[in-house]
């Protein structure tokens, strides 16, 4: 009894030994943001078909202080037992800007399951009516236009209109990107008058479409979204074969055991092609995008560089 | 005929249970020291996953309601908020509850609430695009001002001198510039720990500060804690219909005041009931018995801050644009049971929207013998001793922390805001200007240089906008008539 007591101790201590039980008792997935958000929806989501996968609770643990700096700092320096794992997404600006340390190299890429393209957002009674015109105008004077960024001004919508800009040959130290209060904050505040342009994903800006407050000019992805089929993909509109905004996966802590993360990845393969889990993604306007621990790993080693080169040229 | 259907779709007997279950919940929890309205919205979304639309949306909008009112119980027995929402007035019910006037207190404040979240119902199902448009067209200039406005009231709603409110103030706008500045995302006074770059987060230091405090003050001496209370349920209604048909005009303005402030984003029912309260306190007739307890103080305030919850909902149903955390939380529901916010859900599903709207006000009929239910089952929990219910507090108030943070340096905030709290009481600080300085600093500092960037460092942007010129031309005066009243009267009587 005591031996066994010992063993599992440990086993504990010990990682990468001994885990073929795994999983013996709930897994915790840290997500870096508030509860009722998007994130940790579709971190629920995913946790509801692990917990009826594996057997075990998933336990969501919502840390979204500090912008996701503490929760994706969590993910990091978790014991990588396979007990703790986290929902991780664009995070490649926090270094440049000095907010937190974080590098690809940190994490055990697990799988992405999720992607939005980014909407070029302005105002319903804009002059623009194409994203060529508005890139051209900004191009002409990039200093006359204020941009806002919903949150953090190196998260992932004003990077994905940095580097559409960038490719246009804006120049990006000109560029006027202000904080605005959340992207609704944003959106908002654009309407009243104080933003010209504020990119945002495009079911965030959907209500106020529909309001013929604000006209989408593209959306950033392969292909036009279901639910918003009026709005242009960048390849129809400037033949820019771009496909960019924000993506979700999950992830380990460095060193995460190999066997844990091939049956998690192969367990969120299967949740992926669930047209149930499909139909609930779409449903609350999440896009889902697949890629495998070693797809995601290159890209988000290849998204690190990119990123970080947009940022210094923006001087955030 | 849609109100019709909406109001069958409500009677259904599971619907009816999920509504009442809702609003014992929402009652529970907001009277518990600590835990908001919003907290017990969130934690119950994930419950909504297996109800229906109307159950799960009406439940929830009940559960606010009840939520709010319920904070103003532990405020009036206990001197702790039950939410954030009661924080304004909390001082004014405990002083009289002291008096041996709770019931007084608690009933008027019941009905007064009920009222003031009935004008915020109608006022929603009536109103709601109008004025939904009204707060749509404001813009980071005009959000400074109103955080110029609201630090302004902060310091005219407390009882201490302007002094020490000012001081309270600066340590509340102090302890809201930890963690990453919210224009630049740099750190500050973070000192390499990266706990303290999420900042010190707002729930715990709230309850620090005002539960905690409490539960140290009893520690430090035990036999002068006074606040078992004595209150008489079967007098509570006695005289309430009294003060409350002499207080019409201050409930009318207190709904008012709360609706437009809940609508208007970021700005919750805690700052209506600011709000409401400081205006009370300019206008009333008995101006000098505010902070001693008195009605005139309590009833503006309660019935802003449930009306907040209706005004708060009119932009998240017209536009999706929540009104503050709560109705954030909302919003999520709403999408999650396919009722995208925004003007053609008024279209499309207009029975759903309006079964939800009319919960909303039945809830709020029903909260006075809801509501004077929790105040006879409060009594009777908290009749245990006091040391085991320290005790109970302690432990709720860990226990939410670490639920709203989910860290253990939440709690350790907690602690740290409850010491805060406890020093600043007995040197006879006022704790609400702390809160409002939390609040309104990150506010006030990004509109601010959002502002200025939009304009490109053109300060006259800040008065050439119609609602913002009006905003700040009142603000100003607001800081300058006393001054100038001050210096008139101190010249006459120099010569």
């Amino acid at each position: 009894m005591k031996l066994k007591f010992i063993a599992a101790a440990l086993t504990a201590l010990i990682p990468g030994m001994a885990l073929a039980d795994w999983p013996e008792r709930p897994v915790t997935i840290v997500v870096p943001a508030g509860a009722g958000g998007g994130t940790d929806a579709t971190a629920r989501m995913l946790a509801e078909r692990l917990r009826e996968k594996f057997g075990v609770p998933f336990n969501v643990v919502n840390q979204g202080q500090g912008g996701g700096v503490v929760g994706i700092n969590t993910i990091k320096s978790a014991d990588p037992d396979g007990y703790t794992i986290g929902v991780i997404y664009n995070f490649a600006h926090y270094a440049p800007m000095g907010q937190a340390d974080f590098n690809a190299d940190d994490f055990t890429a697990i799988a992405q399951y999720n992607f939005d393209p980014a909407g070029f957002n302005v105002r319903a009674d804009s002059e623009w009516n194409t994203i060529g015109e508005a890139l051209d105008a900004i191009k002409a004077a990039p200093d006359a236009y204020s941009i806002a960024c919903g949150g953090g001004c190196g998260g992932s919508w004003p990077i994905a209109t940095a580097t559409l800009m960038s490719q246009w040959g804006v120049d990006l130290s000109q560029v006027r990107i202000i904080a605005g209060q959340g992207a609704a904050g944003a959106l908002q505040d654009m309407v009243a008058g104080g933003f010209d342009v504020v990119p945002t994903s495009v079911p965030e800006a959907g209500p106020l479409i529909q309001a013929g407050r604000i006209k989408s000019l593209a959306v950033f992805g392969d292909a036009r979204l279901a639910a918003f089929p009026d709005i242009p993909t960048l390849a129809e509109e400037v033949g820019l074969e771009l496909s960019l905004g924000a993506w979700r996966g999950v992830v380990g802590p460095m060193g995460l055991d190999q066997d844990v993360a091939a049956e998690l990845e192969a367990a969120i393969g299967d949740i992926v092609e669930d047209e149930t889990w499909q139909n609930q993604m779409s449903e609350r306007g999440f896009g889902i995008q697949w890629r495998d621990a070693d797809g995601f790993s290159e890209f988000m080693k290849s998204e690190e560089i990119s990123v970080r080169e947009i940022v210094s040229t923006l001087g955030l | 005929m849609v109100a019709f259907n909406s109001l069958m779709l409500l009677l259904e007997p599971s619907t009816m249970l999920v509504i009442i279950g809702c609003a014992i919940y929402g009652l529970v929890v907001g009277a518990i020291p600590g835990f908001t309205a919003t907290m017990a919205v969130a934690l119950l979304v994930p419950m909504t996953y297996f109800l229906d639309p109307v159950p799960a949306l009406a439940g929830i909008v009940t559960l606010a309601a009840m939520a709010i009112f319920a904070g103003d119980i532990p405020g009036a027995l206990l001197r702790m908020p039950g939410t954030p929402a009661s924080a304004a007035y909390a001082d004014e019910s405990f002083q009289m509850a002291r008096r041996g006037e709770a019931e007084t207190a608690l009933g008027t404040s019941l009905v007064a609430s009920a009222l003031g979240g009935i004008f915020g119902a109608l006022l929603l199902i009536f109103a709601a695009p109008a004025l939904a448009e009204i707060s749509l067209s404001f813009s980071s200039f005009e959000y400074f001002w109103l955080a110029c406005l609201g630090l302004v009231a902060a310091i005219a709603a407390s009882n201490a001198t302007p002094a020490k409110g000012a001081i309270s103030l600066f340590i509340g706008l102090t302890i809201g510039m930890v963690g990453l500045d919210p224009v630049f995302g740099q750190q500050r006074f973070t000192f390499g720990n990266v706990n303290l770059v999420g900042g010190l987060a707002f729930i715990p230091v709230l309850i620090g500060l005002f539960a905690v405090s409490e539960a140290f003050r009893f520690g430090a001496s035990p036999v002068a804690r006074p606040e078992m209370l004595p209150l008489k349920p079967a007098a509570m209604f006695k005289g309430v219909f009294g003060h409350i048909g002499r207080l019409k005009l201050p409930i009318l303005r207190g709904g008012i005041i709360g609706s437009v402030v809940g609508a208007i984003p970021g700005a919750g029912a805690d700052i209506a009931a600011y709000i409401s309260y400081a205006v009370a306190r300019r206008l009333s007739p008995n101006k000098d018995k505010f902070g001693t307890g008195t009605v005139d103080g309590i009833v503006p305030a309660t019935a802003a801050n449930n009306a907040a919850v209706g005004g708060a909902l009119i932009p998240a149903t017209v536009f999706g644009i929540p009104g503050d955390s709560l109705t954030a939380v909302i919003i999520g529901v709403l999408y999650m049971k396919g009722l995208n916010p925004g003007p053609t859900v008024f279209l499309m599903q207009p029975t759903l929207l309006y079964a939800v709207f009319i919960a909303f006000l039945i809830a709020n009929i029903v909260l006075v013998p809801f509501g004077f239910g929790a105040i006879v089952m409060f009594r009777r929990i908290l009749s245990a001793p006091p040391g085991v219910v320290m005790a109970l507090v302690i432990m709720a108030c860990i226990v939410g922390a670490f639920a709203v943070e989910n860290t253990t340096f939440a709690i350790a905030v907690m602690l740290g805001a409850g010491l805060l709290g406890y020093y600043l009481e007995e040197n006879e600080f006022p704790l609400a200007p702390v809160i409002l300085g939390i609040v309104l600093g990150p506010i006030l500092e990004s509109t601010f240089l959002a502002s200025l960037a939009k304009s490109q460092g053109a300060f006259t942007e800040f008065f050439s906008r119609p609602i913002a010129g009006t905003l700040g031309a009142t603000t100003i005066a607001l800081v300058i008539a006393p001054l100038v009243y001050v210096l008139i009267k101190s010249r006459r009587q120099a010569t």
